[in-house]
């Protein structure tokens, strides 16, 4: 096993990647609880999707995942790590999560290849790694044309794309996608859906996807059904690997 | 793409906005710069003329008026016989209008006293006695005055005449219009009163010696203080008061340039809440984003305080050529002036822009996910 990165304290191995165990989340003094009790386990290299109408909770569990919000109670762990204690969430967001949004949410006043640079700030690479990597992504994504345009310039696959490209920044082990085809037509959706399931296959990376697409959760190779704040359902995909 | 440039964009992200920000900063500055520049100059040009005098300790009574207050000339035969004293020159000086001039230094001084000695002619001569009706110009007033060897002259209510045009080594010397005693003391109708007493120390004389020597006069002579030449106008109570208003102008000027800035910047953090959150999202630390504002506000300052000197040192330049002011002194604009004056407009951009950055850093990444 390599040896935990600075900012995971504890290098306890562990069979799960994520590890939920009763997670609560409660706003407005516990008046909405938009989790309630939610436990589930995933593995390196799944793809799941997290599934469910507007309000069960699945983007606050992502929130829970990406270490951008914290459980009211209960933990998950990330390689045996509490994501609630770990040293510095903030290098656990930059080197080990990708995220993805359904708004794409590029800086409008940087081009493609900034925005694509921006989350390699936090590491130690120099200003030329930084532009090279930016580029090879942006070529990976299908957008070596593309460098120079601004999100305003851009139509909603592209931007998204370069969303994507931007997510694999600092070559994560998890990416974590918010309706990723939530604002595109059914043409681009369809495309930048094959490009994630794609990157995710070649870089054996986690995909952890929030849709109330049933559509899109067929793609995934297990599927986590939610409603109101709970998990209903988790069983492996019938249809992996099918065709949108 | 440095973090510079995520810094540069941040500005020119509202390019009028930061514009008029730079112009605010600026305008302080300059204000800084201008007044600063004045009254130092003031003290600068006093001090020179001084030197130039060979004056090393000043006898007056430098109260609230621009003059000093007059007192008895007999005051100068008490000082005379004290010991390192090697000579002294009775002056009465006046700040008048003369004739096309606002305000300009008349000097009438103890005729065959040492402060003639300084006097180079450039043309023309010097009165030939006391009671001569008869002025010498500095170059700068004959020129303010475009008066020449043989024109007459209006002091008040008389009619004299320009014999001569000197270079006393100083602009105060050279911005004065100079005449004798007796003949100032008739004019204003002072007669008996004198407001200056030069002393120049017999050779050897140390600082401390100096320091000395004033203590005794002003044991000696209650009704005037005496202090060391060069300290003589900072130690005036007008030239306080512009010191204290040259400095609570500046500070004043620089509050206005702290609440511009600081308003701008938290207009700015407002406007890109969810951008910052997004940085925070893909992982940039809360003290990244502390020093992306900082820089920002920062630069602001700087460049606001580049442009501040610059208009400042052409500004107080123009202000020199204005009547009032150029017969009087040549504003001092140092570079050391307008290296405290761009280091203050650089604390001033970081100094505001500590609360948006910690504002700023306590947005909530989750706040990424949100629209």
């Amino acid at each position: 096993m390599k040896p935990a990165p600075f900012y995971l304290t504890i290098t306890t191995a562990s069979e799960y990647l994520f590890e939920a165990k009763d997670l609560r989340k409660e706003f407005d003094h516990g008046q909405i609880q938009a989790l309630r009790g939610v436990d589930f386990h995933v593995r390196q290299g799944e793809f799941v999707a997290i599934i469910g109408p507007s309000g069960c909770g699945k983007t606050t569990l992502l929130q829970m995942l990406g270490a951008i919000d914290r459980p009211s109670s209960g933990t998950l762990y990330y390689r045996g790590n509490s994501i609630s204690d770990l040293a510095d969430p903030a290098a656990y967001r930059a080197r080990e999560i990708g995220f993805i949004f359904q708004a794409f949410h590029l800086l409008p006043t940087f081009t493609a290849l900034e925005n694509v640079q921006i989350p390699m700030f936090e590491t130690s690479q120099s200003a030329v790694e930084r532009k090279q990597r930016a580029i090879d992504l942006l070529k990976t994504v299908g957008l070596a044309k593309r460098l120079g345009h601004l999100p305003a310039m851009l139509s909603g696959g592209e931007r998204q794309r370069v969303a994507i490209a931007r997510s694999l920044a600092n070559n994560p082990a998890v990416l974590l996608a918010d309706e990723p085809t939530g604002n595109l037509d059914s043409e681009n959706a369809r495309c930048v859906l094959e490009l994630i399931v794609r990157l995710q296959r070649e870089r054996n990376m986690t995909l952890l996807l929030v849709t109330h697409d049933p559509a899109v959760a067929r793609r995934a190779s297990r599927a986590i059904r939610m409603k109101d704040g709970r998990i209903v359902s988790d069983r492996e995909s019938d249809l992996e690997g099918a065709e949108v | 793409m440095t973090f510079f440039t995520i810094v540069v964009r941040g500005l020119m992200r509202r390019p009028v906005r930061t514009g008029l920000t730079l112009l605010g900063i600026s305008i302080g500055i300059a204000a800084v710069v201008a007044l600063v520049g004045l009254s130092r100059g003031l003290d600068r040009s006093w001090a020179k003329g001084m030197k130039a005098r060979g004056t090393d300790v000043v006898v007056s009574n430098m109260g609230s008026a621009l003059t000093p207050k007059p007192f008895n000339a007999s005051v100068s035969d008490r000082i005379a016989h004290l010991s390192r004293v090697a000579a002294t020159c009775s002056s009465l000086i006046d700040l008048t209008s003369v004739e096309t001039a606002q305000m300009m230094i008349v000097s009438g001084r103890q005729w065959n006293g040492f402060t003639w000695q300084n006097l180079k002619l450039v043309s023309g001569r010097m009165p030939h006695d006391p009671d001569e009706p008869a002025v010498v110009l500095g170059q700068v007033t004959a020129d303010t005055l475009k008066k020449k060897v043989g024109d007459r002259i209006q002091i008040e209510t008389s009619d004299l005449s320009v014999v001569g045009i000197i270079n006393g080594g100083a602009w105060v010397e050279n911005s004065s219009v100079i005449l004798s005693l007796p003949l100032l003391q008739k004019i204003t109708g002072n007669q008996g009163k004198i407001n200056i007493i030069d002393i120049r120390v017999t050779p050897g004389t140390n600082q401390k010696d100096v320091e000395g020597l004033c203590e005794q006069i002003n044991r000696l002579v209650p009704e005037a203080r005496a202090m060391p030449g060069s300290a003589n106008v900072s130690n005036s109570e007008v030239y306080r008061i512009l010191q204290a208003m040259s400095w609570g102008t500046s500070l004043l000027a620089t509050l206005v340039g702290v609440l511009g800035v600081m308003n701008t910047m938290l207009m700015a953090v407002s406007e890109r809440k969810q951008e910052i959150s997004i940085l925070l999202a893909l992982g940039w630390r809360r003290r990244r984003i502390i020093s992306m504002v900082l820089w920002e506000s920062g630069l602001l300052g700087l460049f606001g305080g580049v442009t501040g000197v610059m208009i400042g040192a052409v500004g107080v330049q123009i202000l020199g050529t204005t009547p009032a002011i150029r017969d009087l002194l040549r504003p001092d604009v140092s570079m050391g002036l307008l290296a405290i004056s761009v280091t203050i407009a650089v604390a001033v951009g970081v100094l505001s822009g500590l609360y948006p950055a910690w504002r700023s850093s306590r947005l909530p990444p989750a706040l990424a996910l949100q629209g």
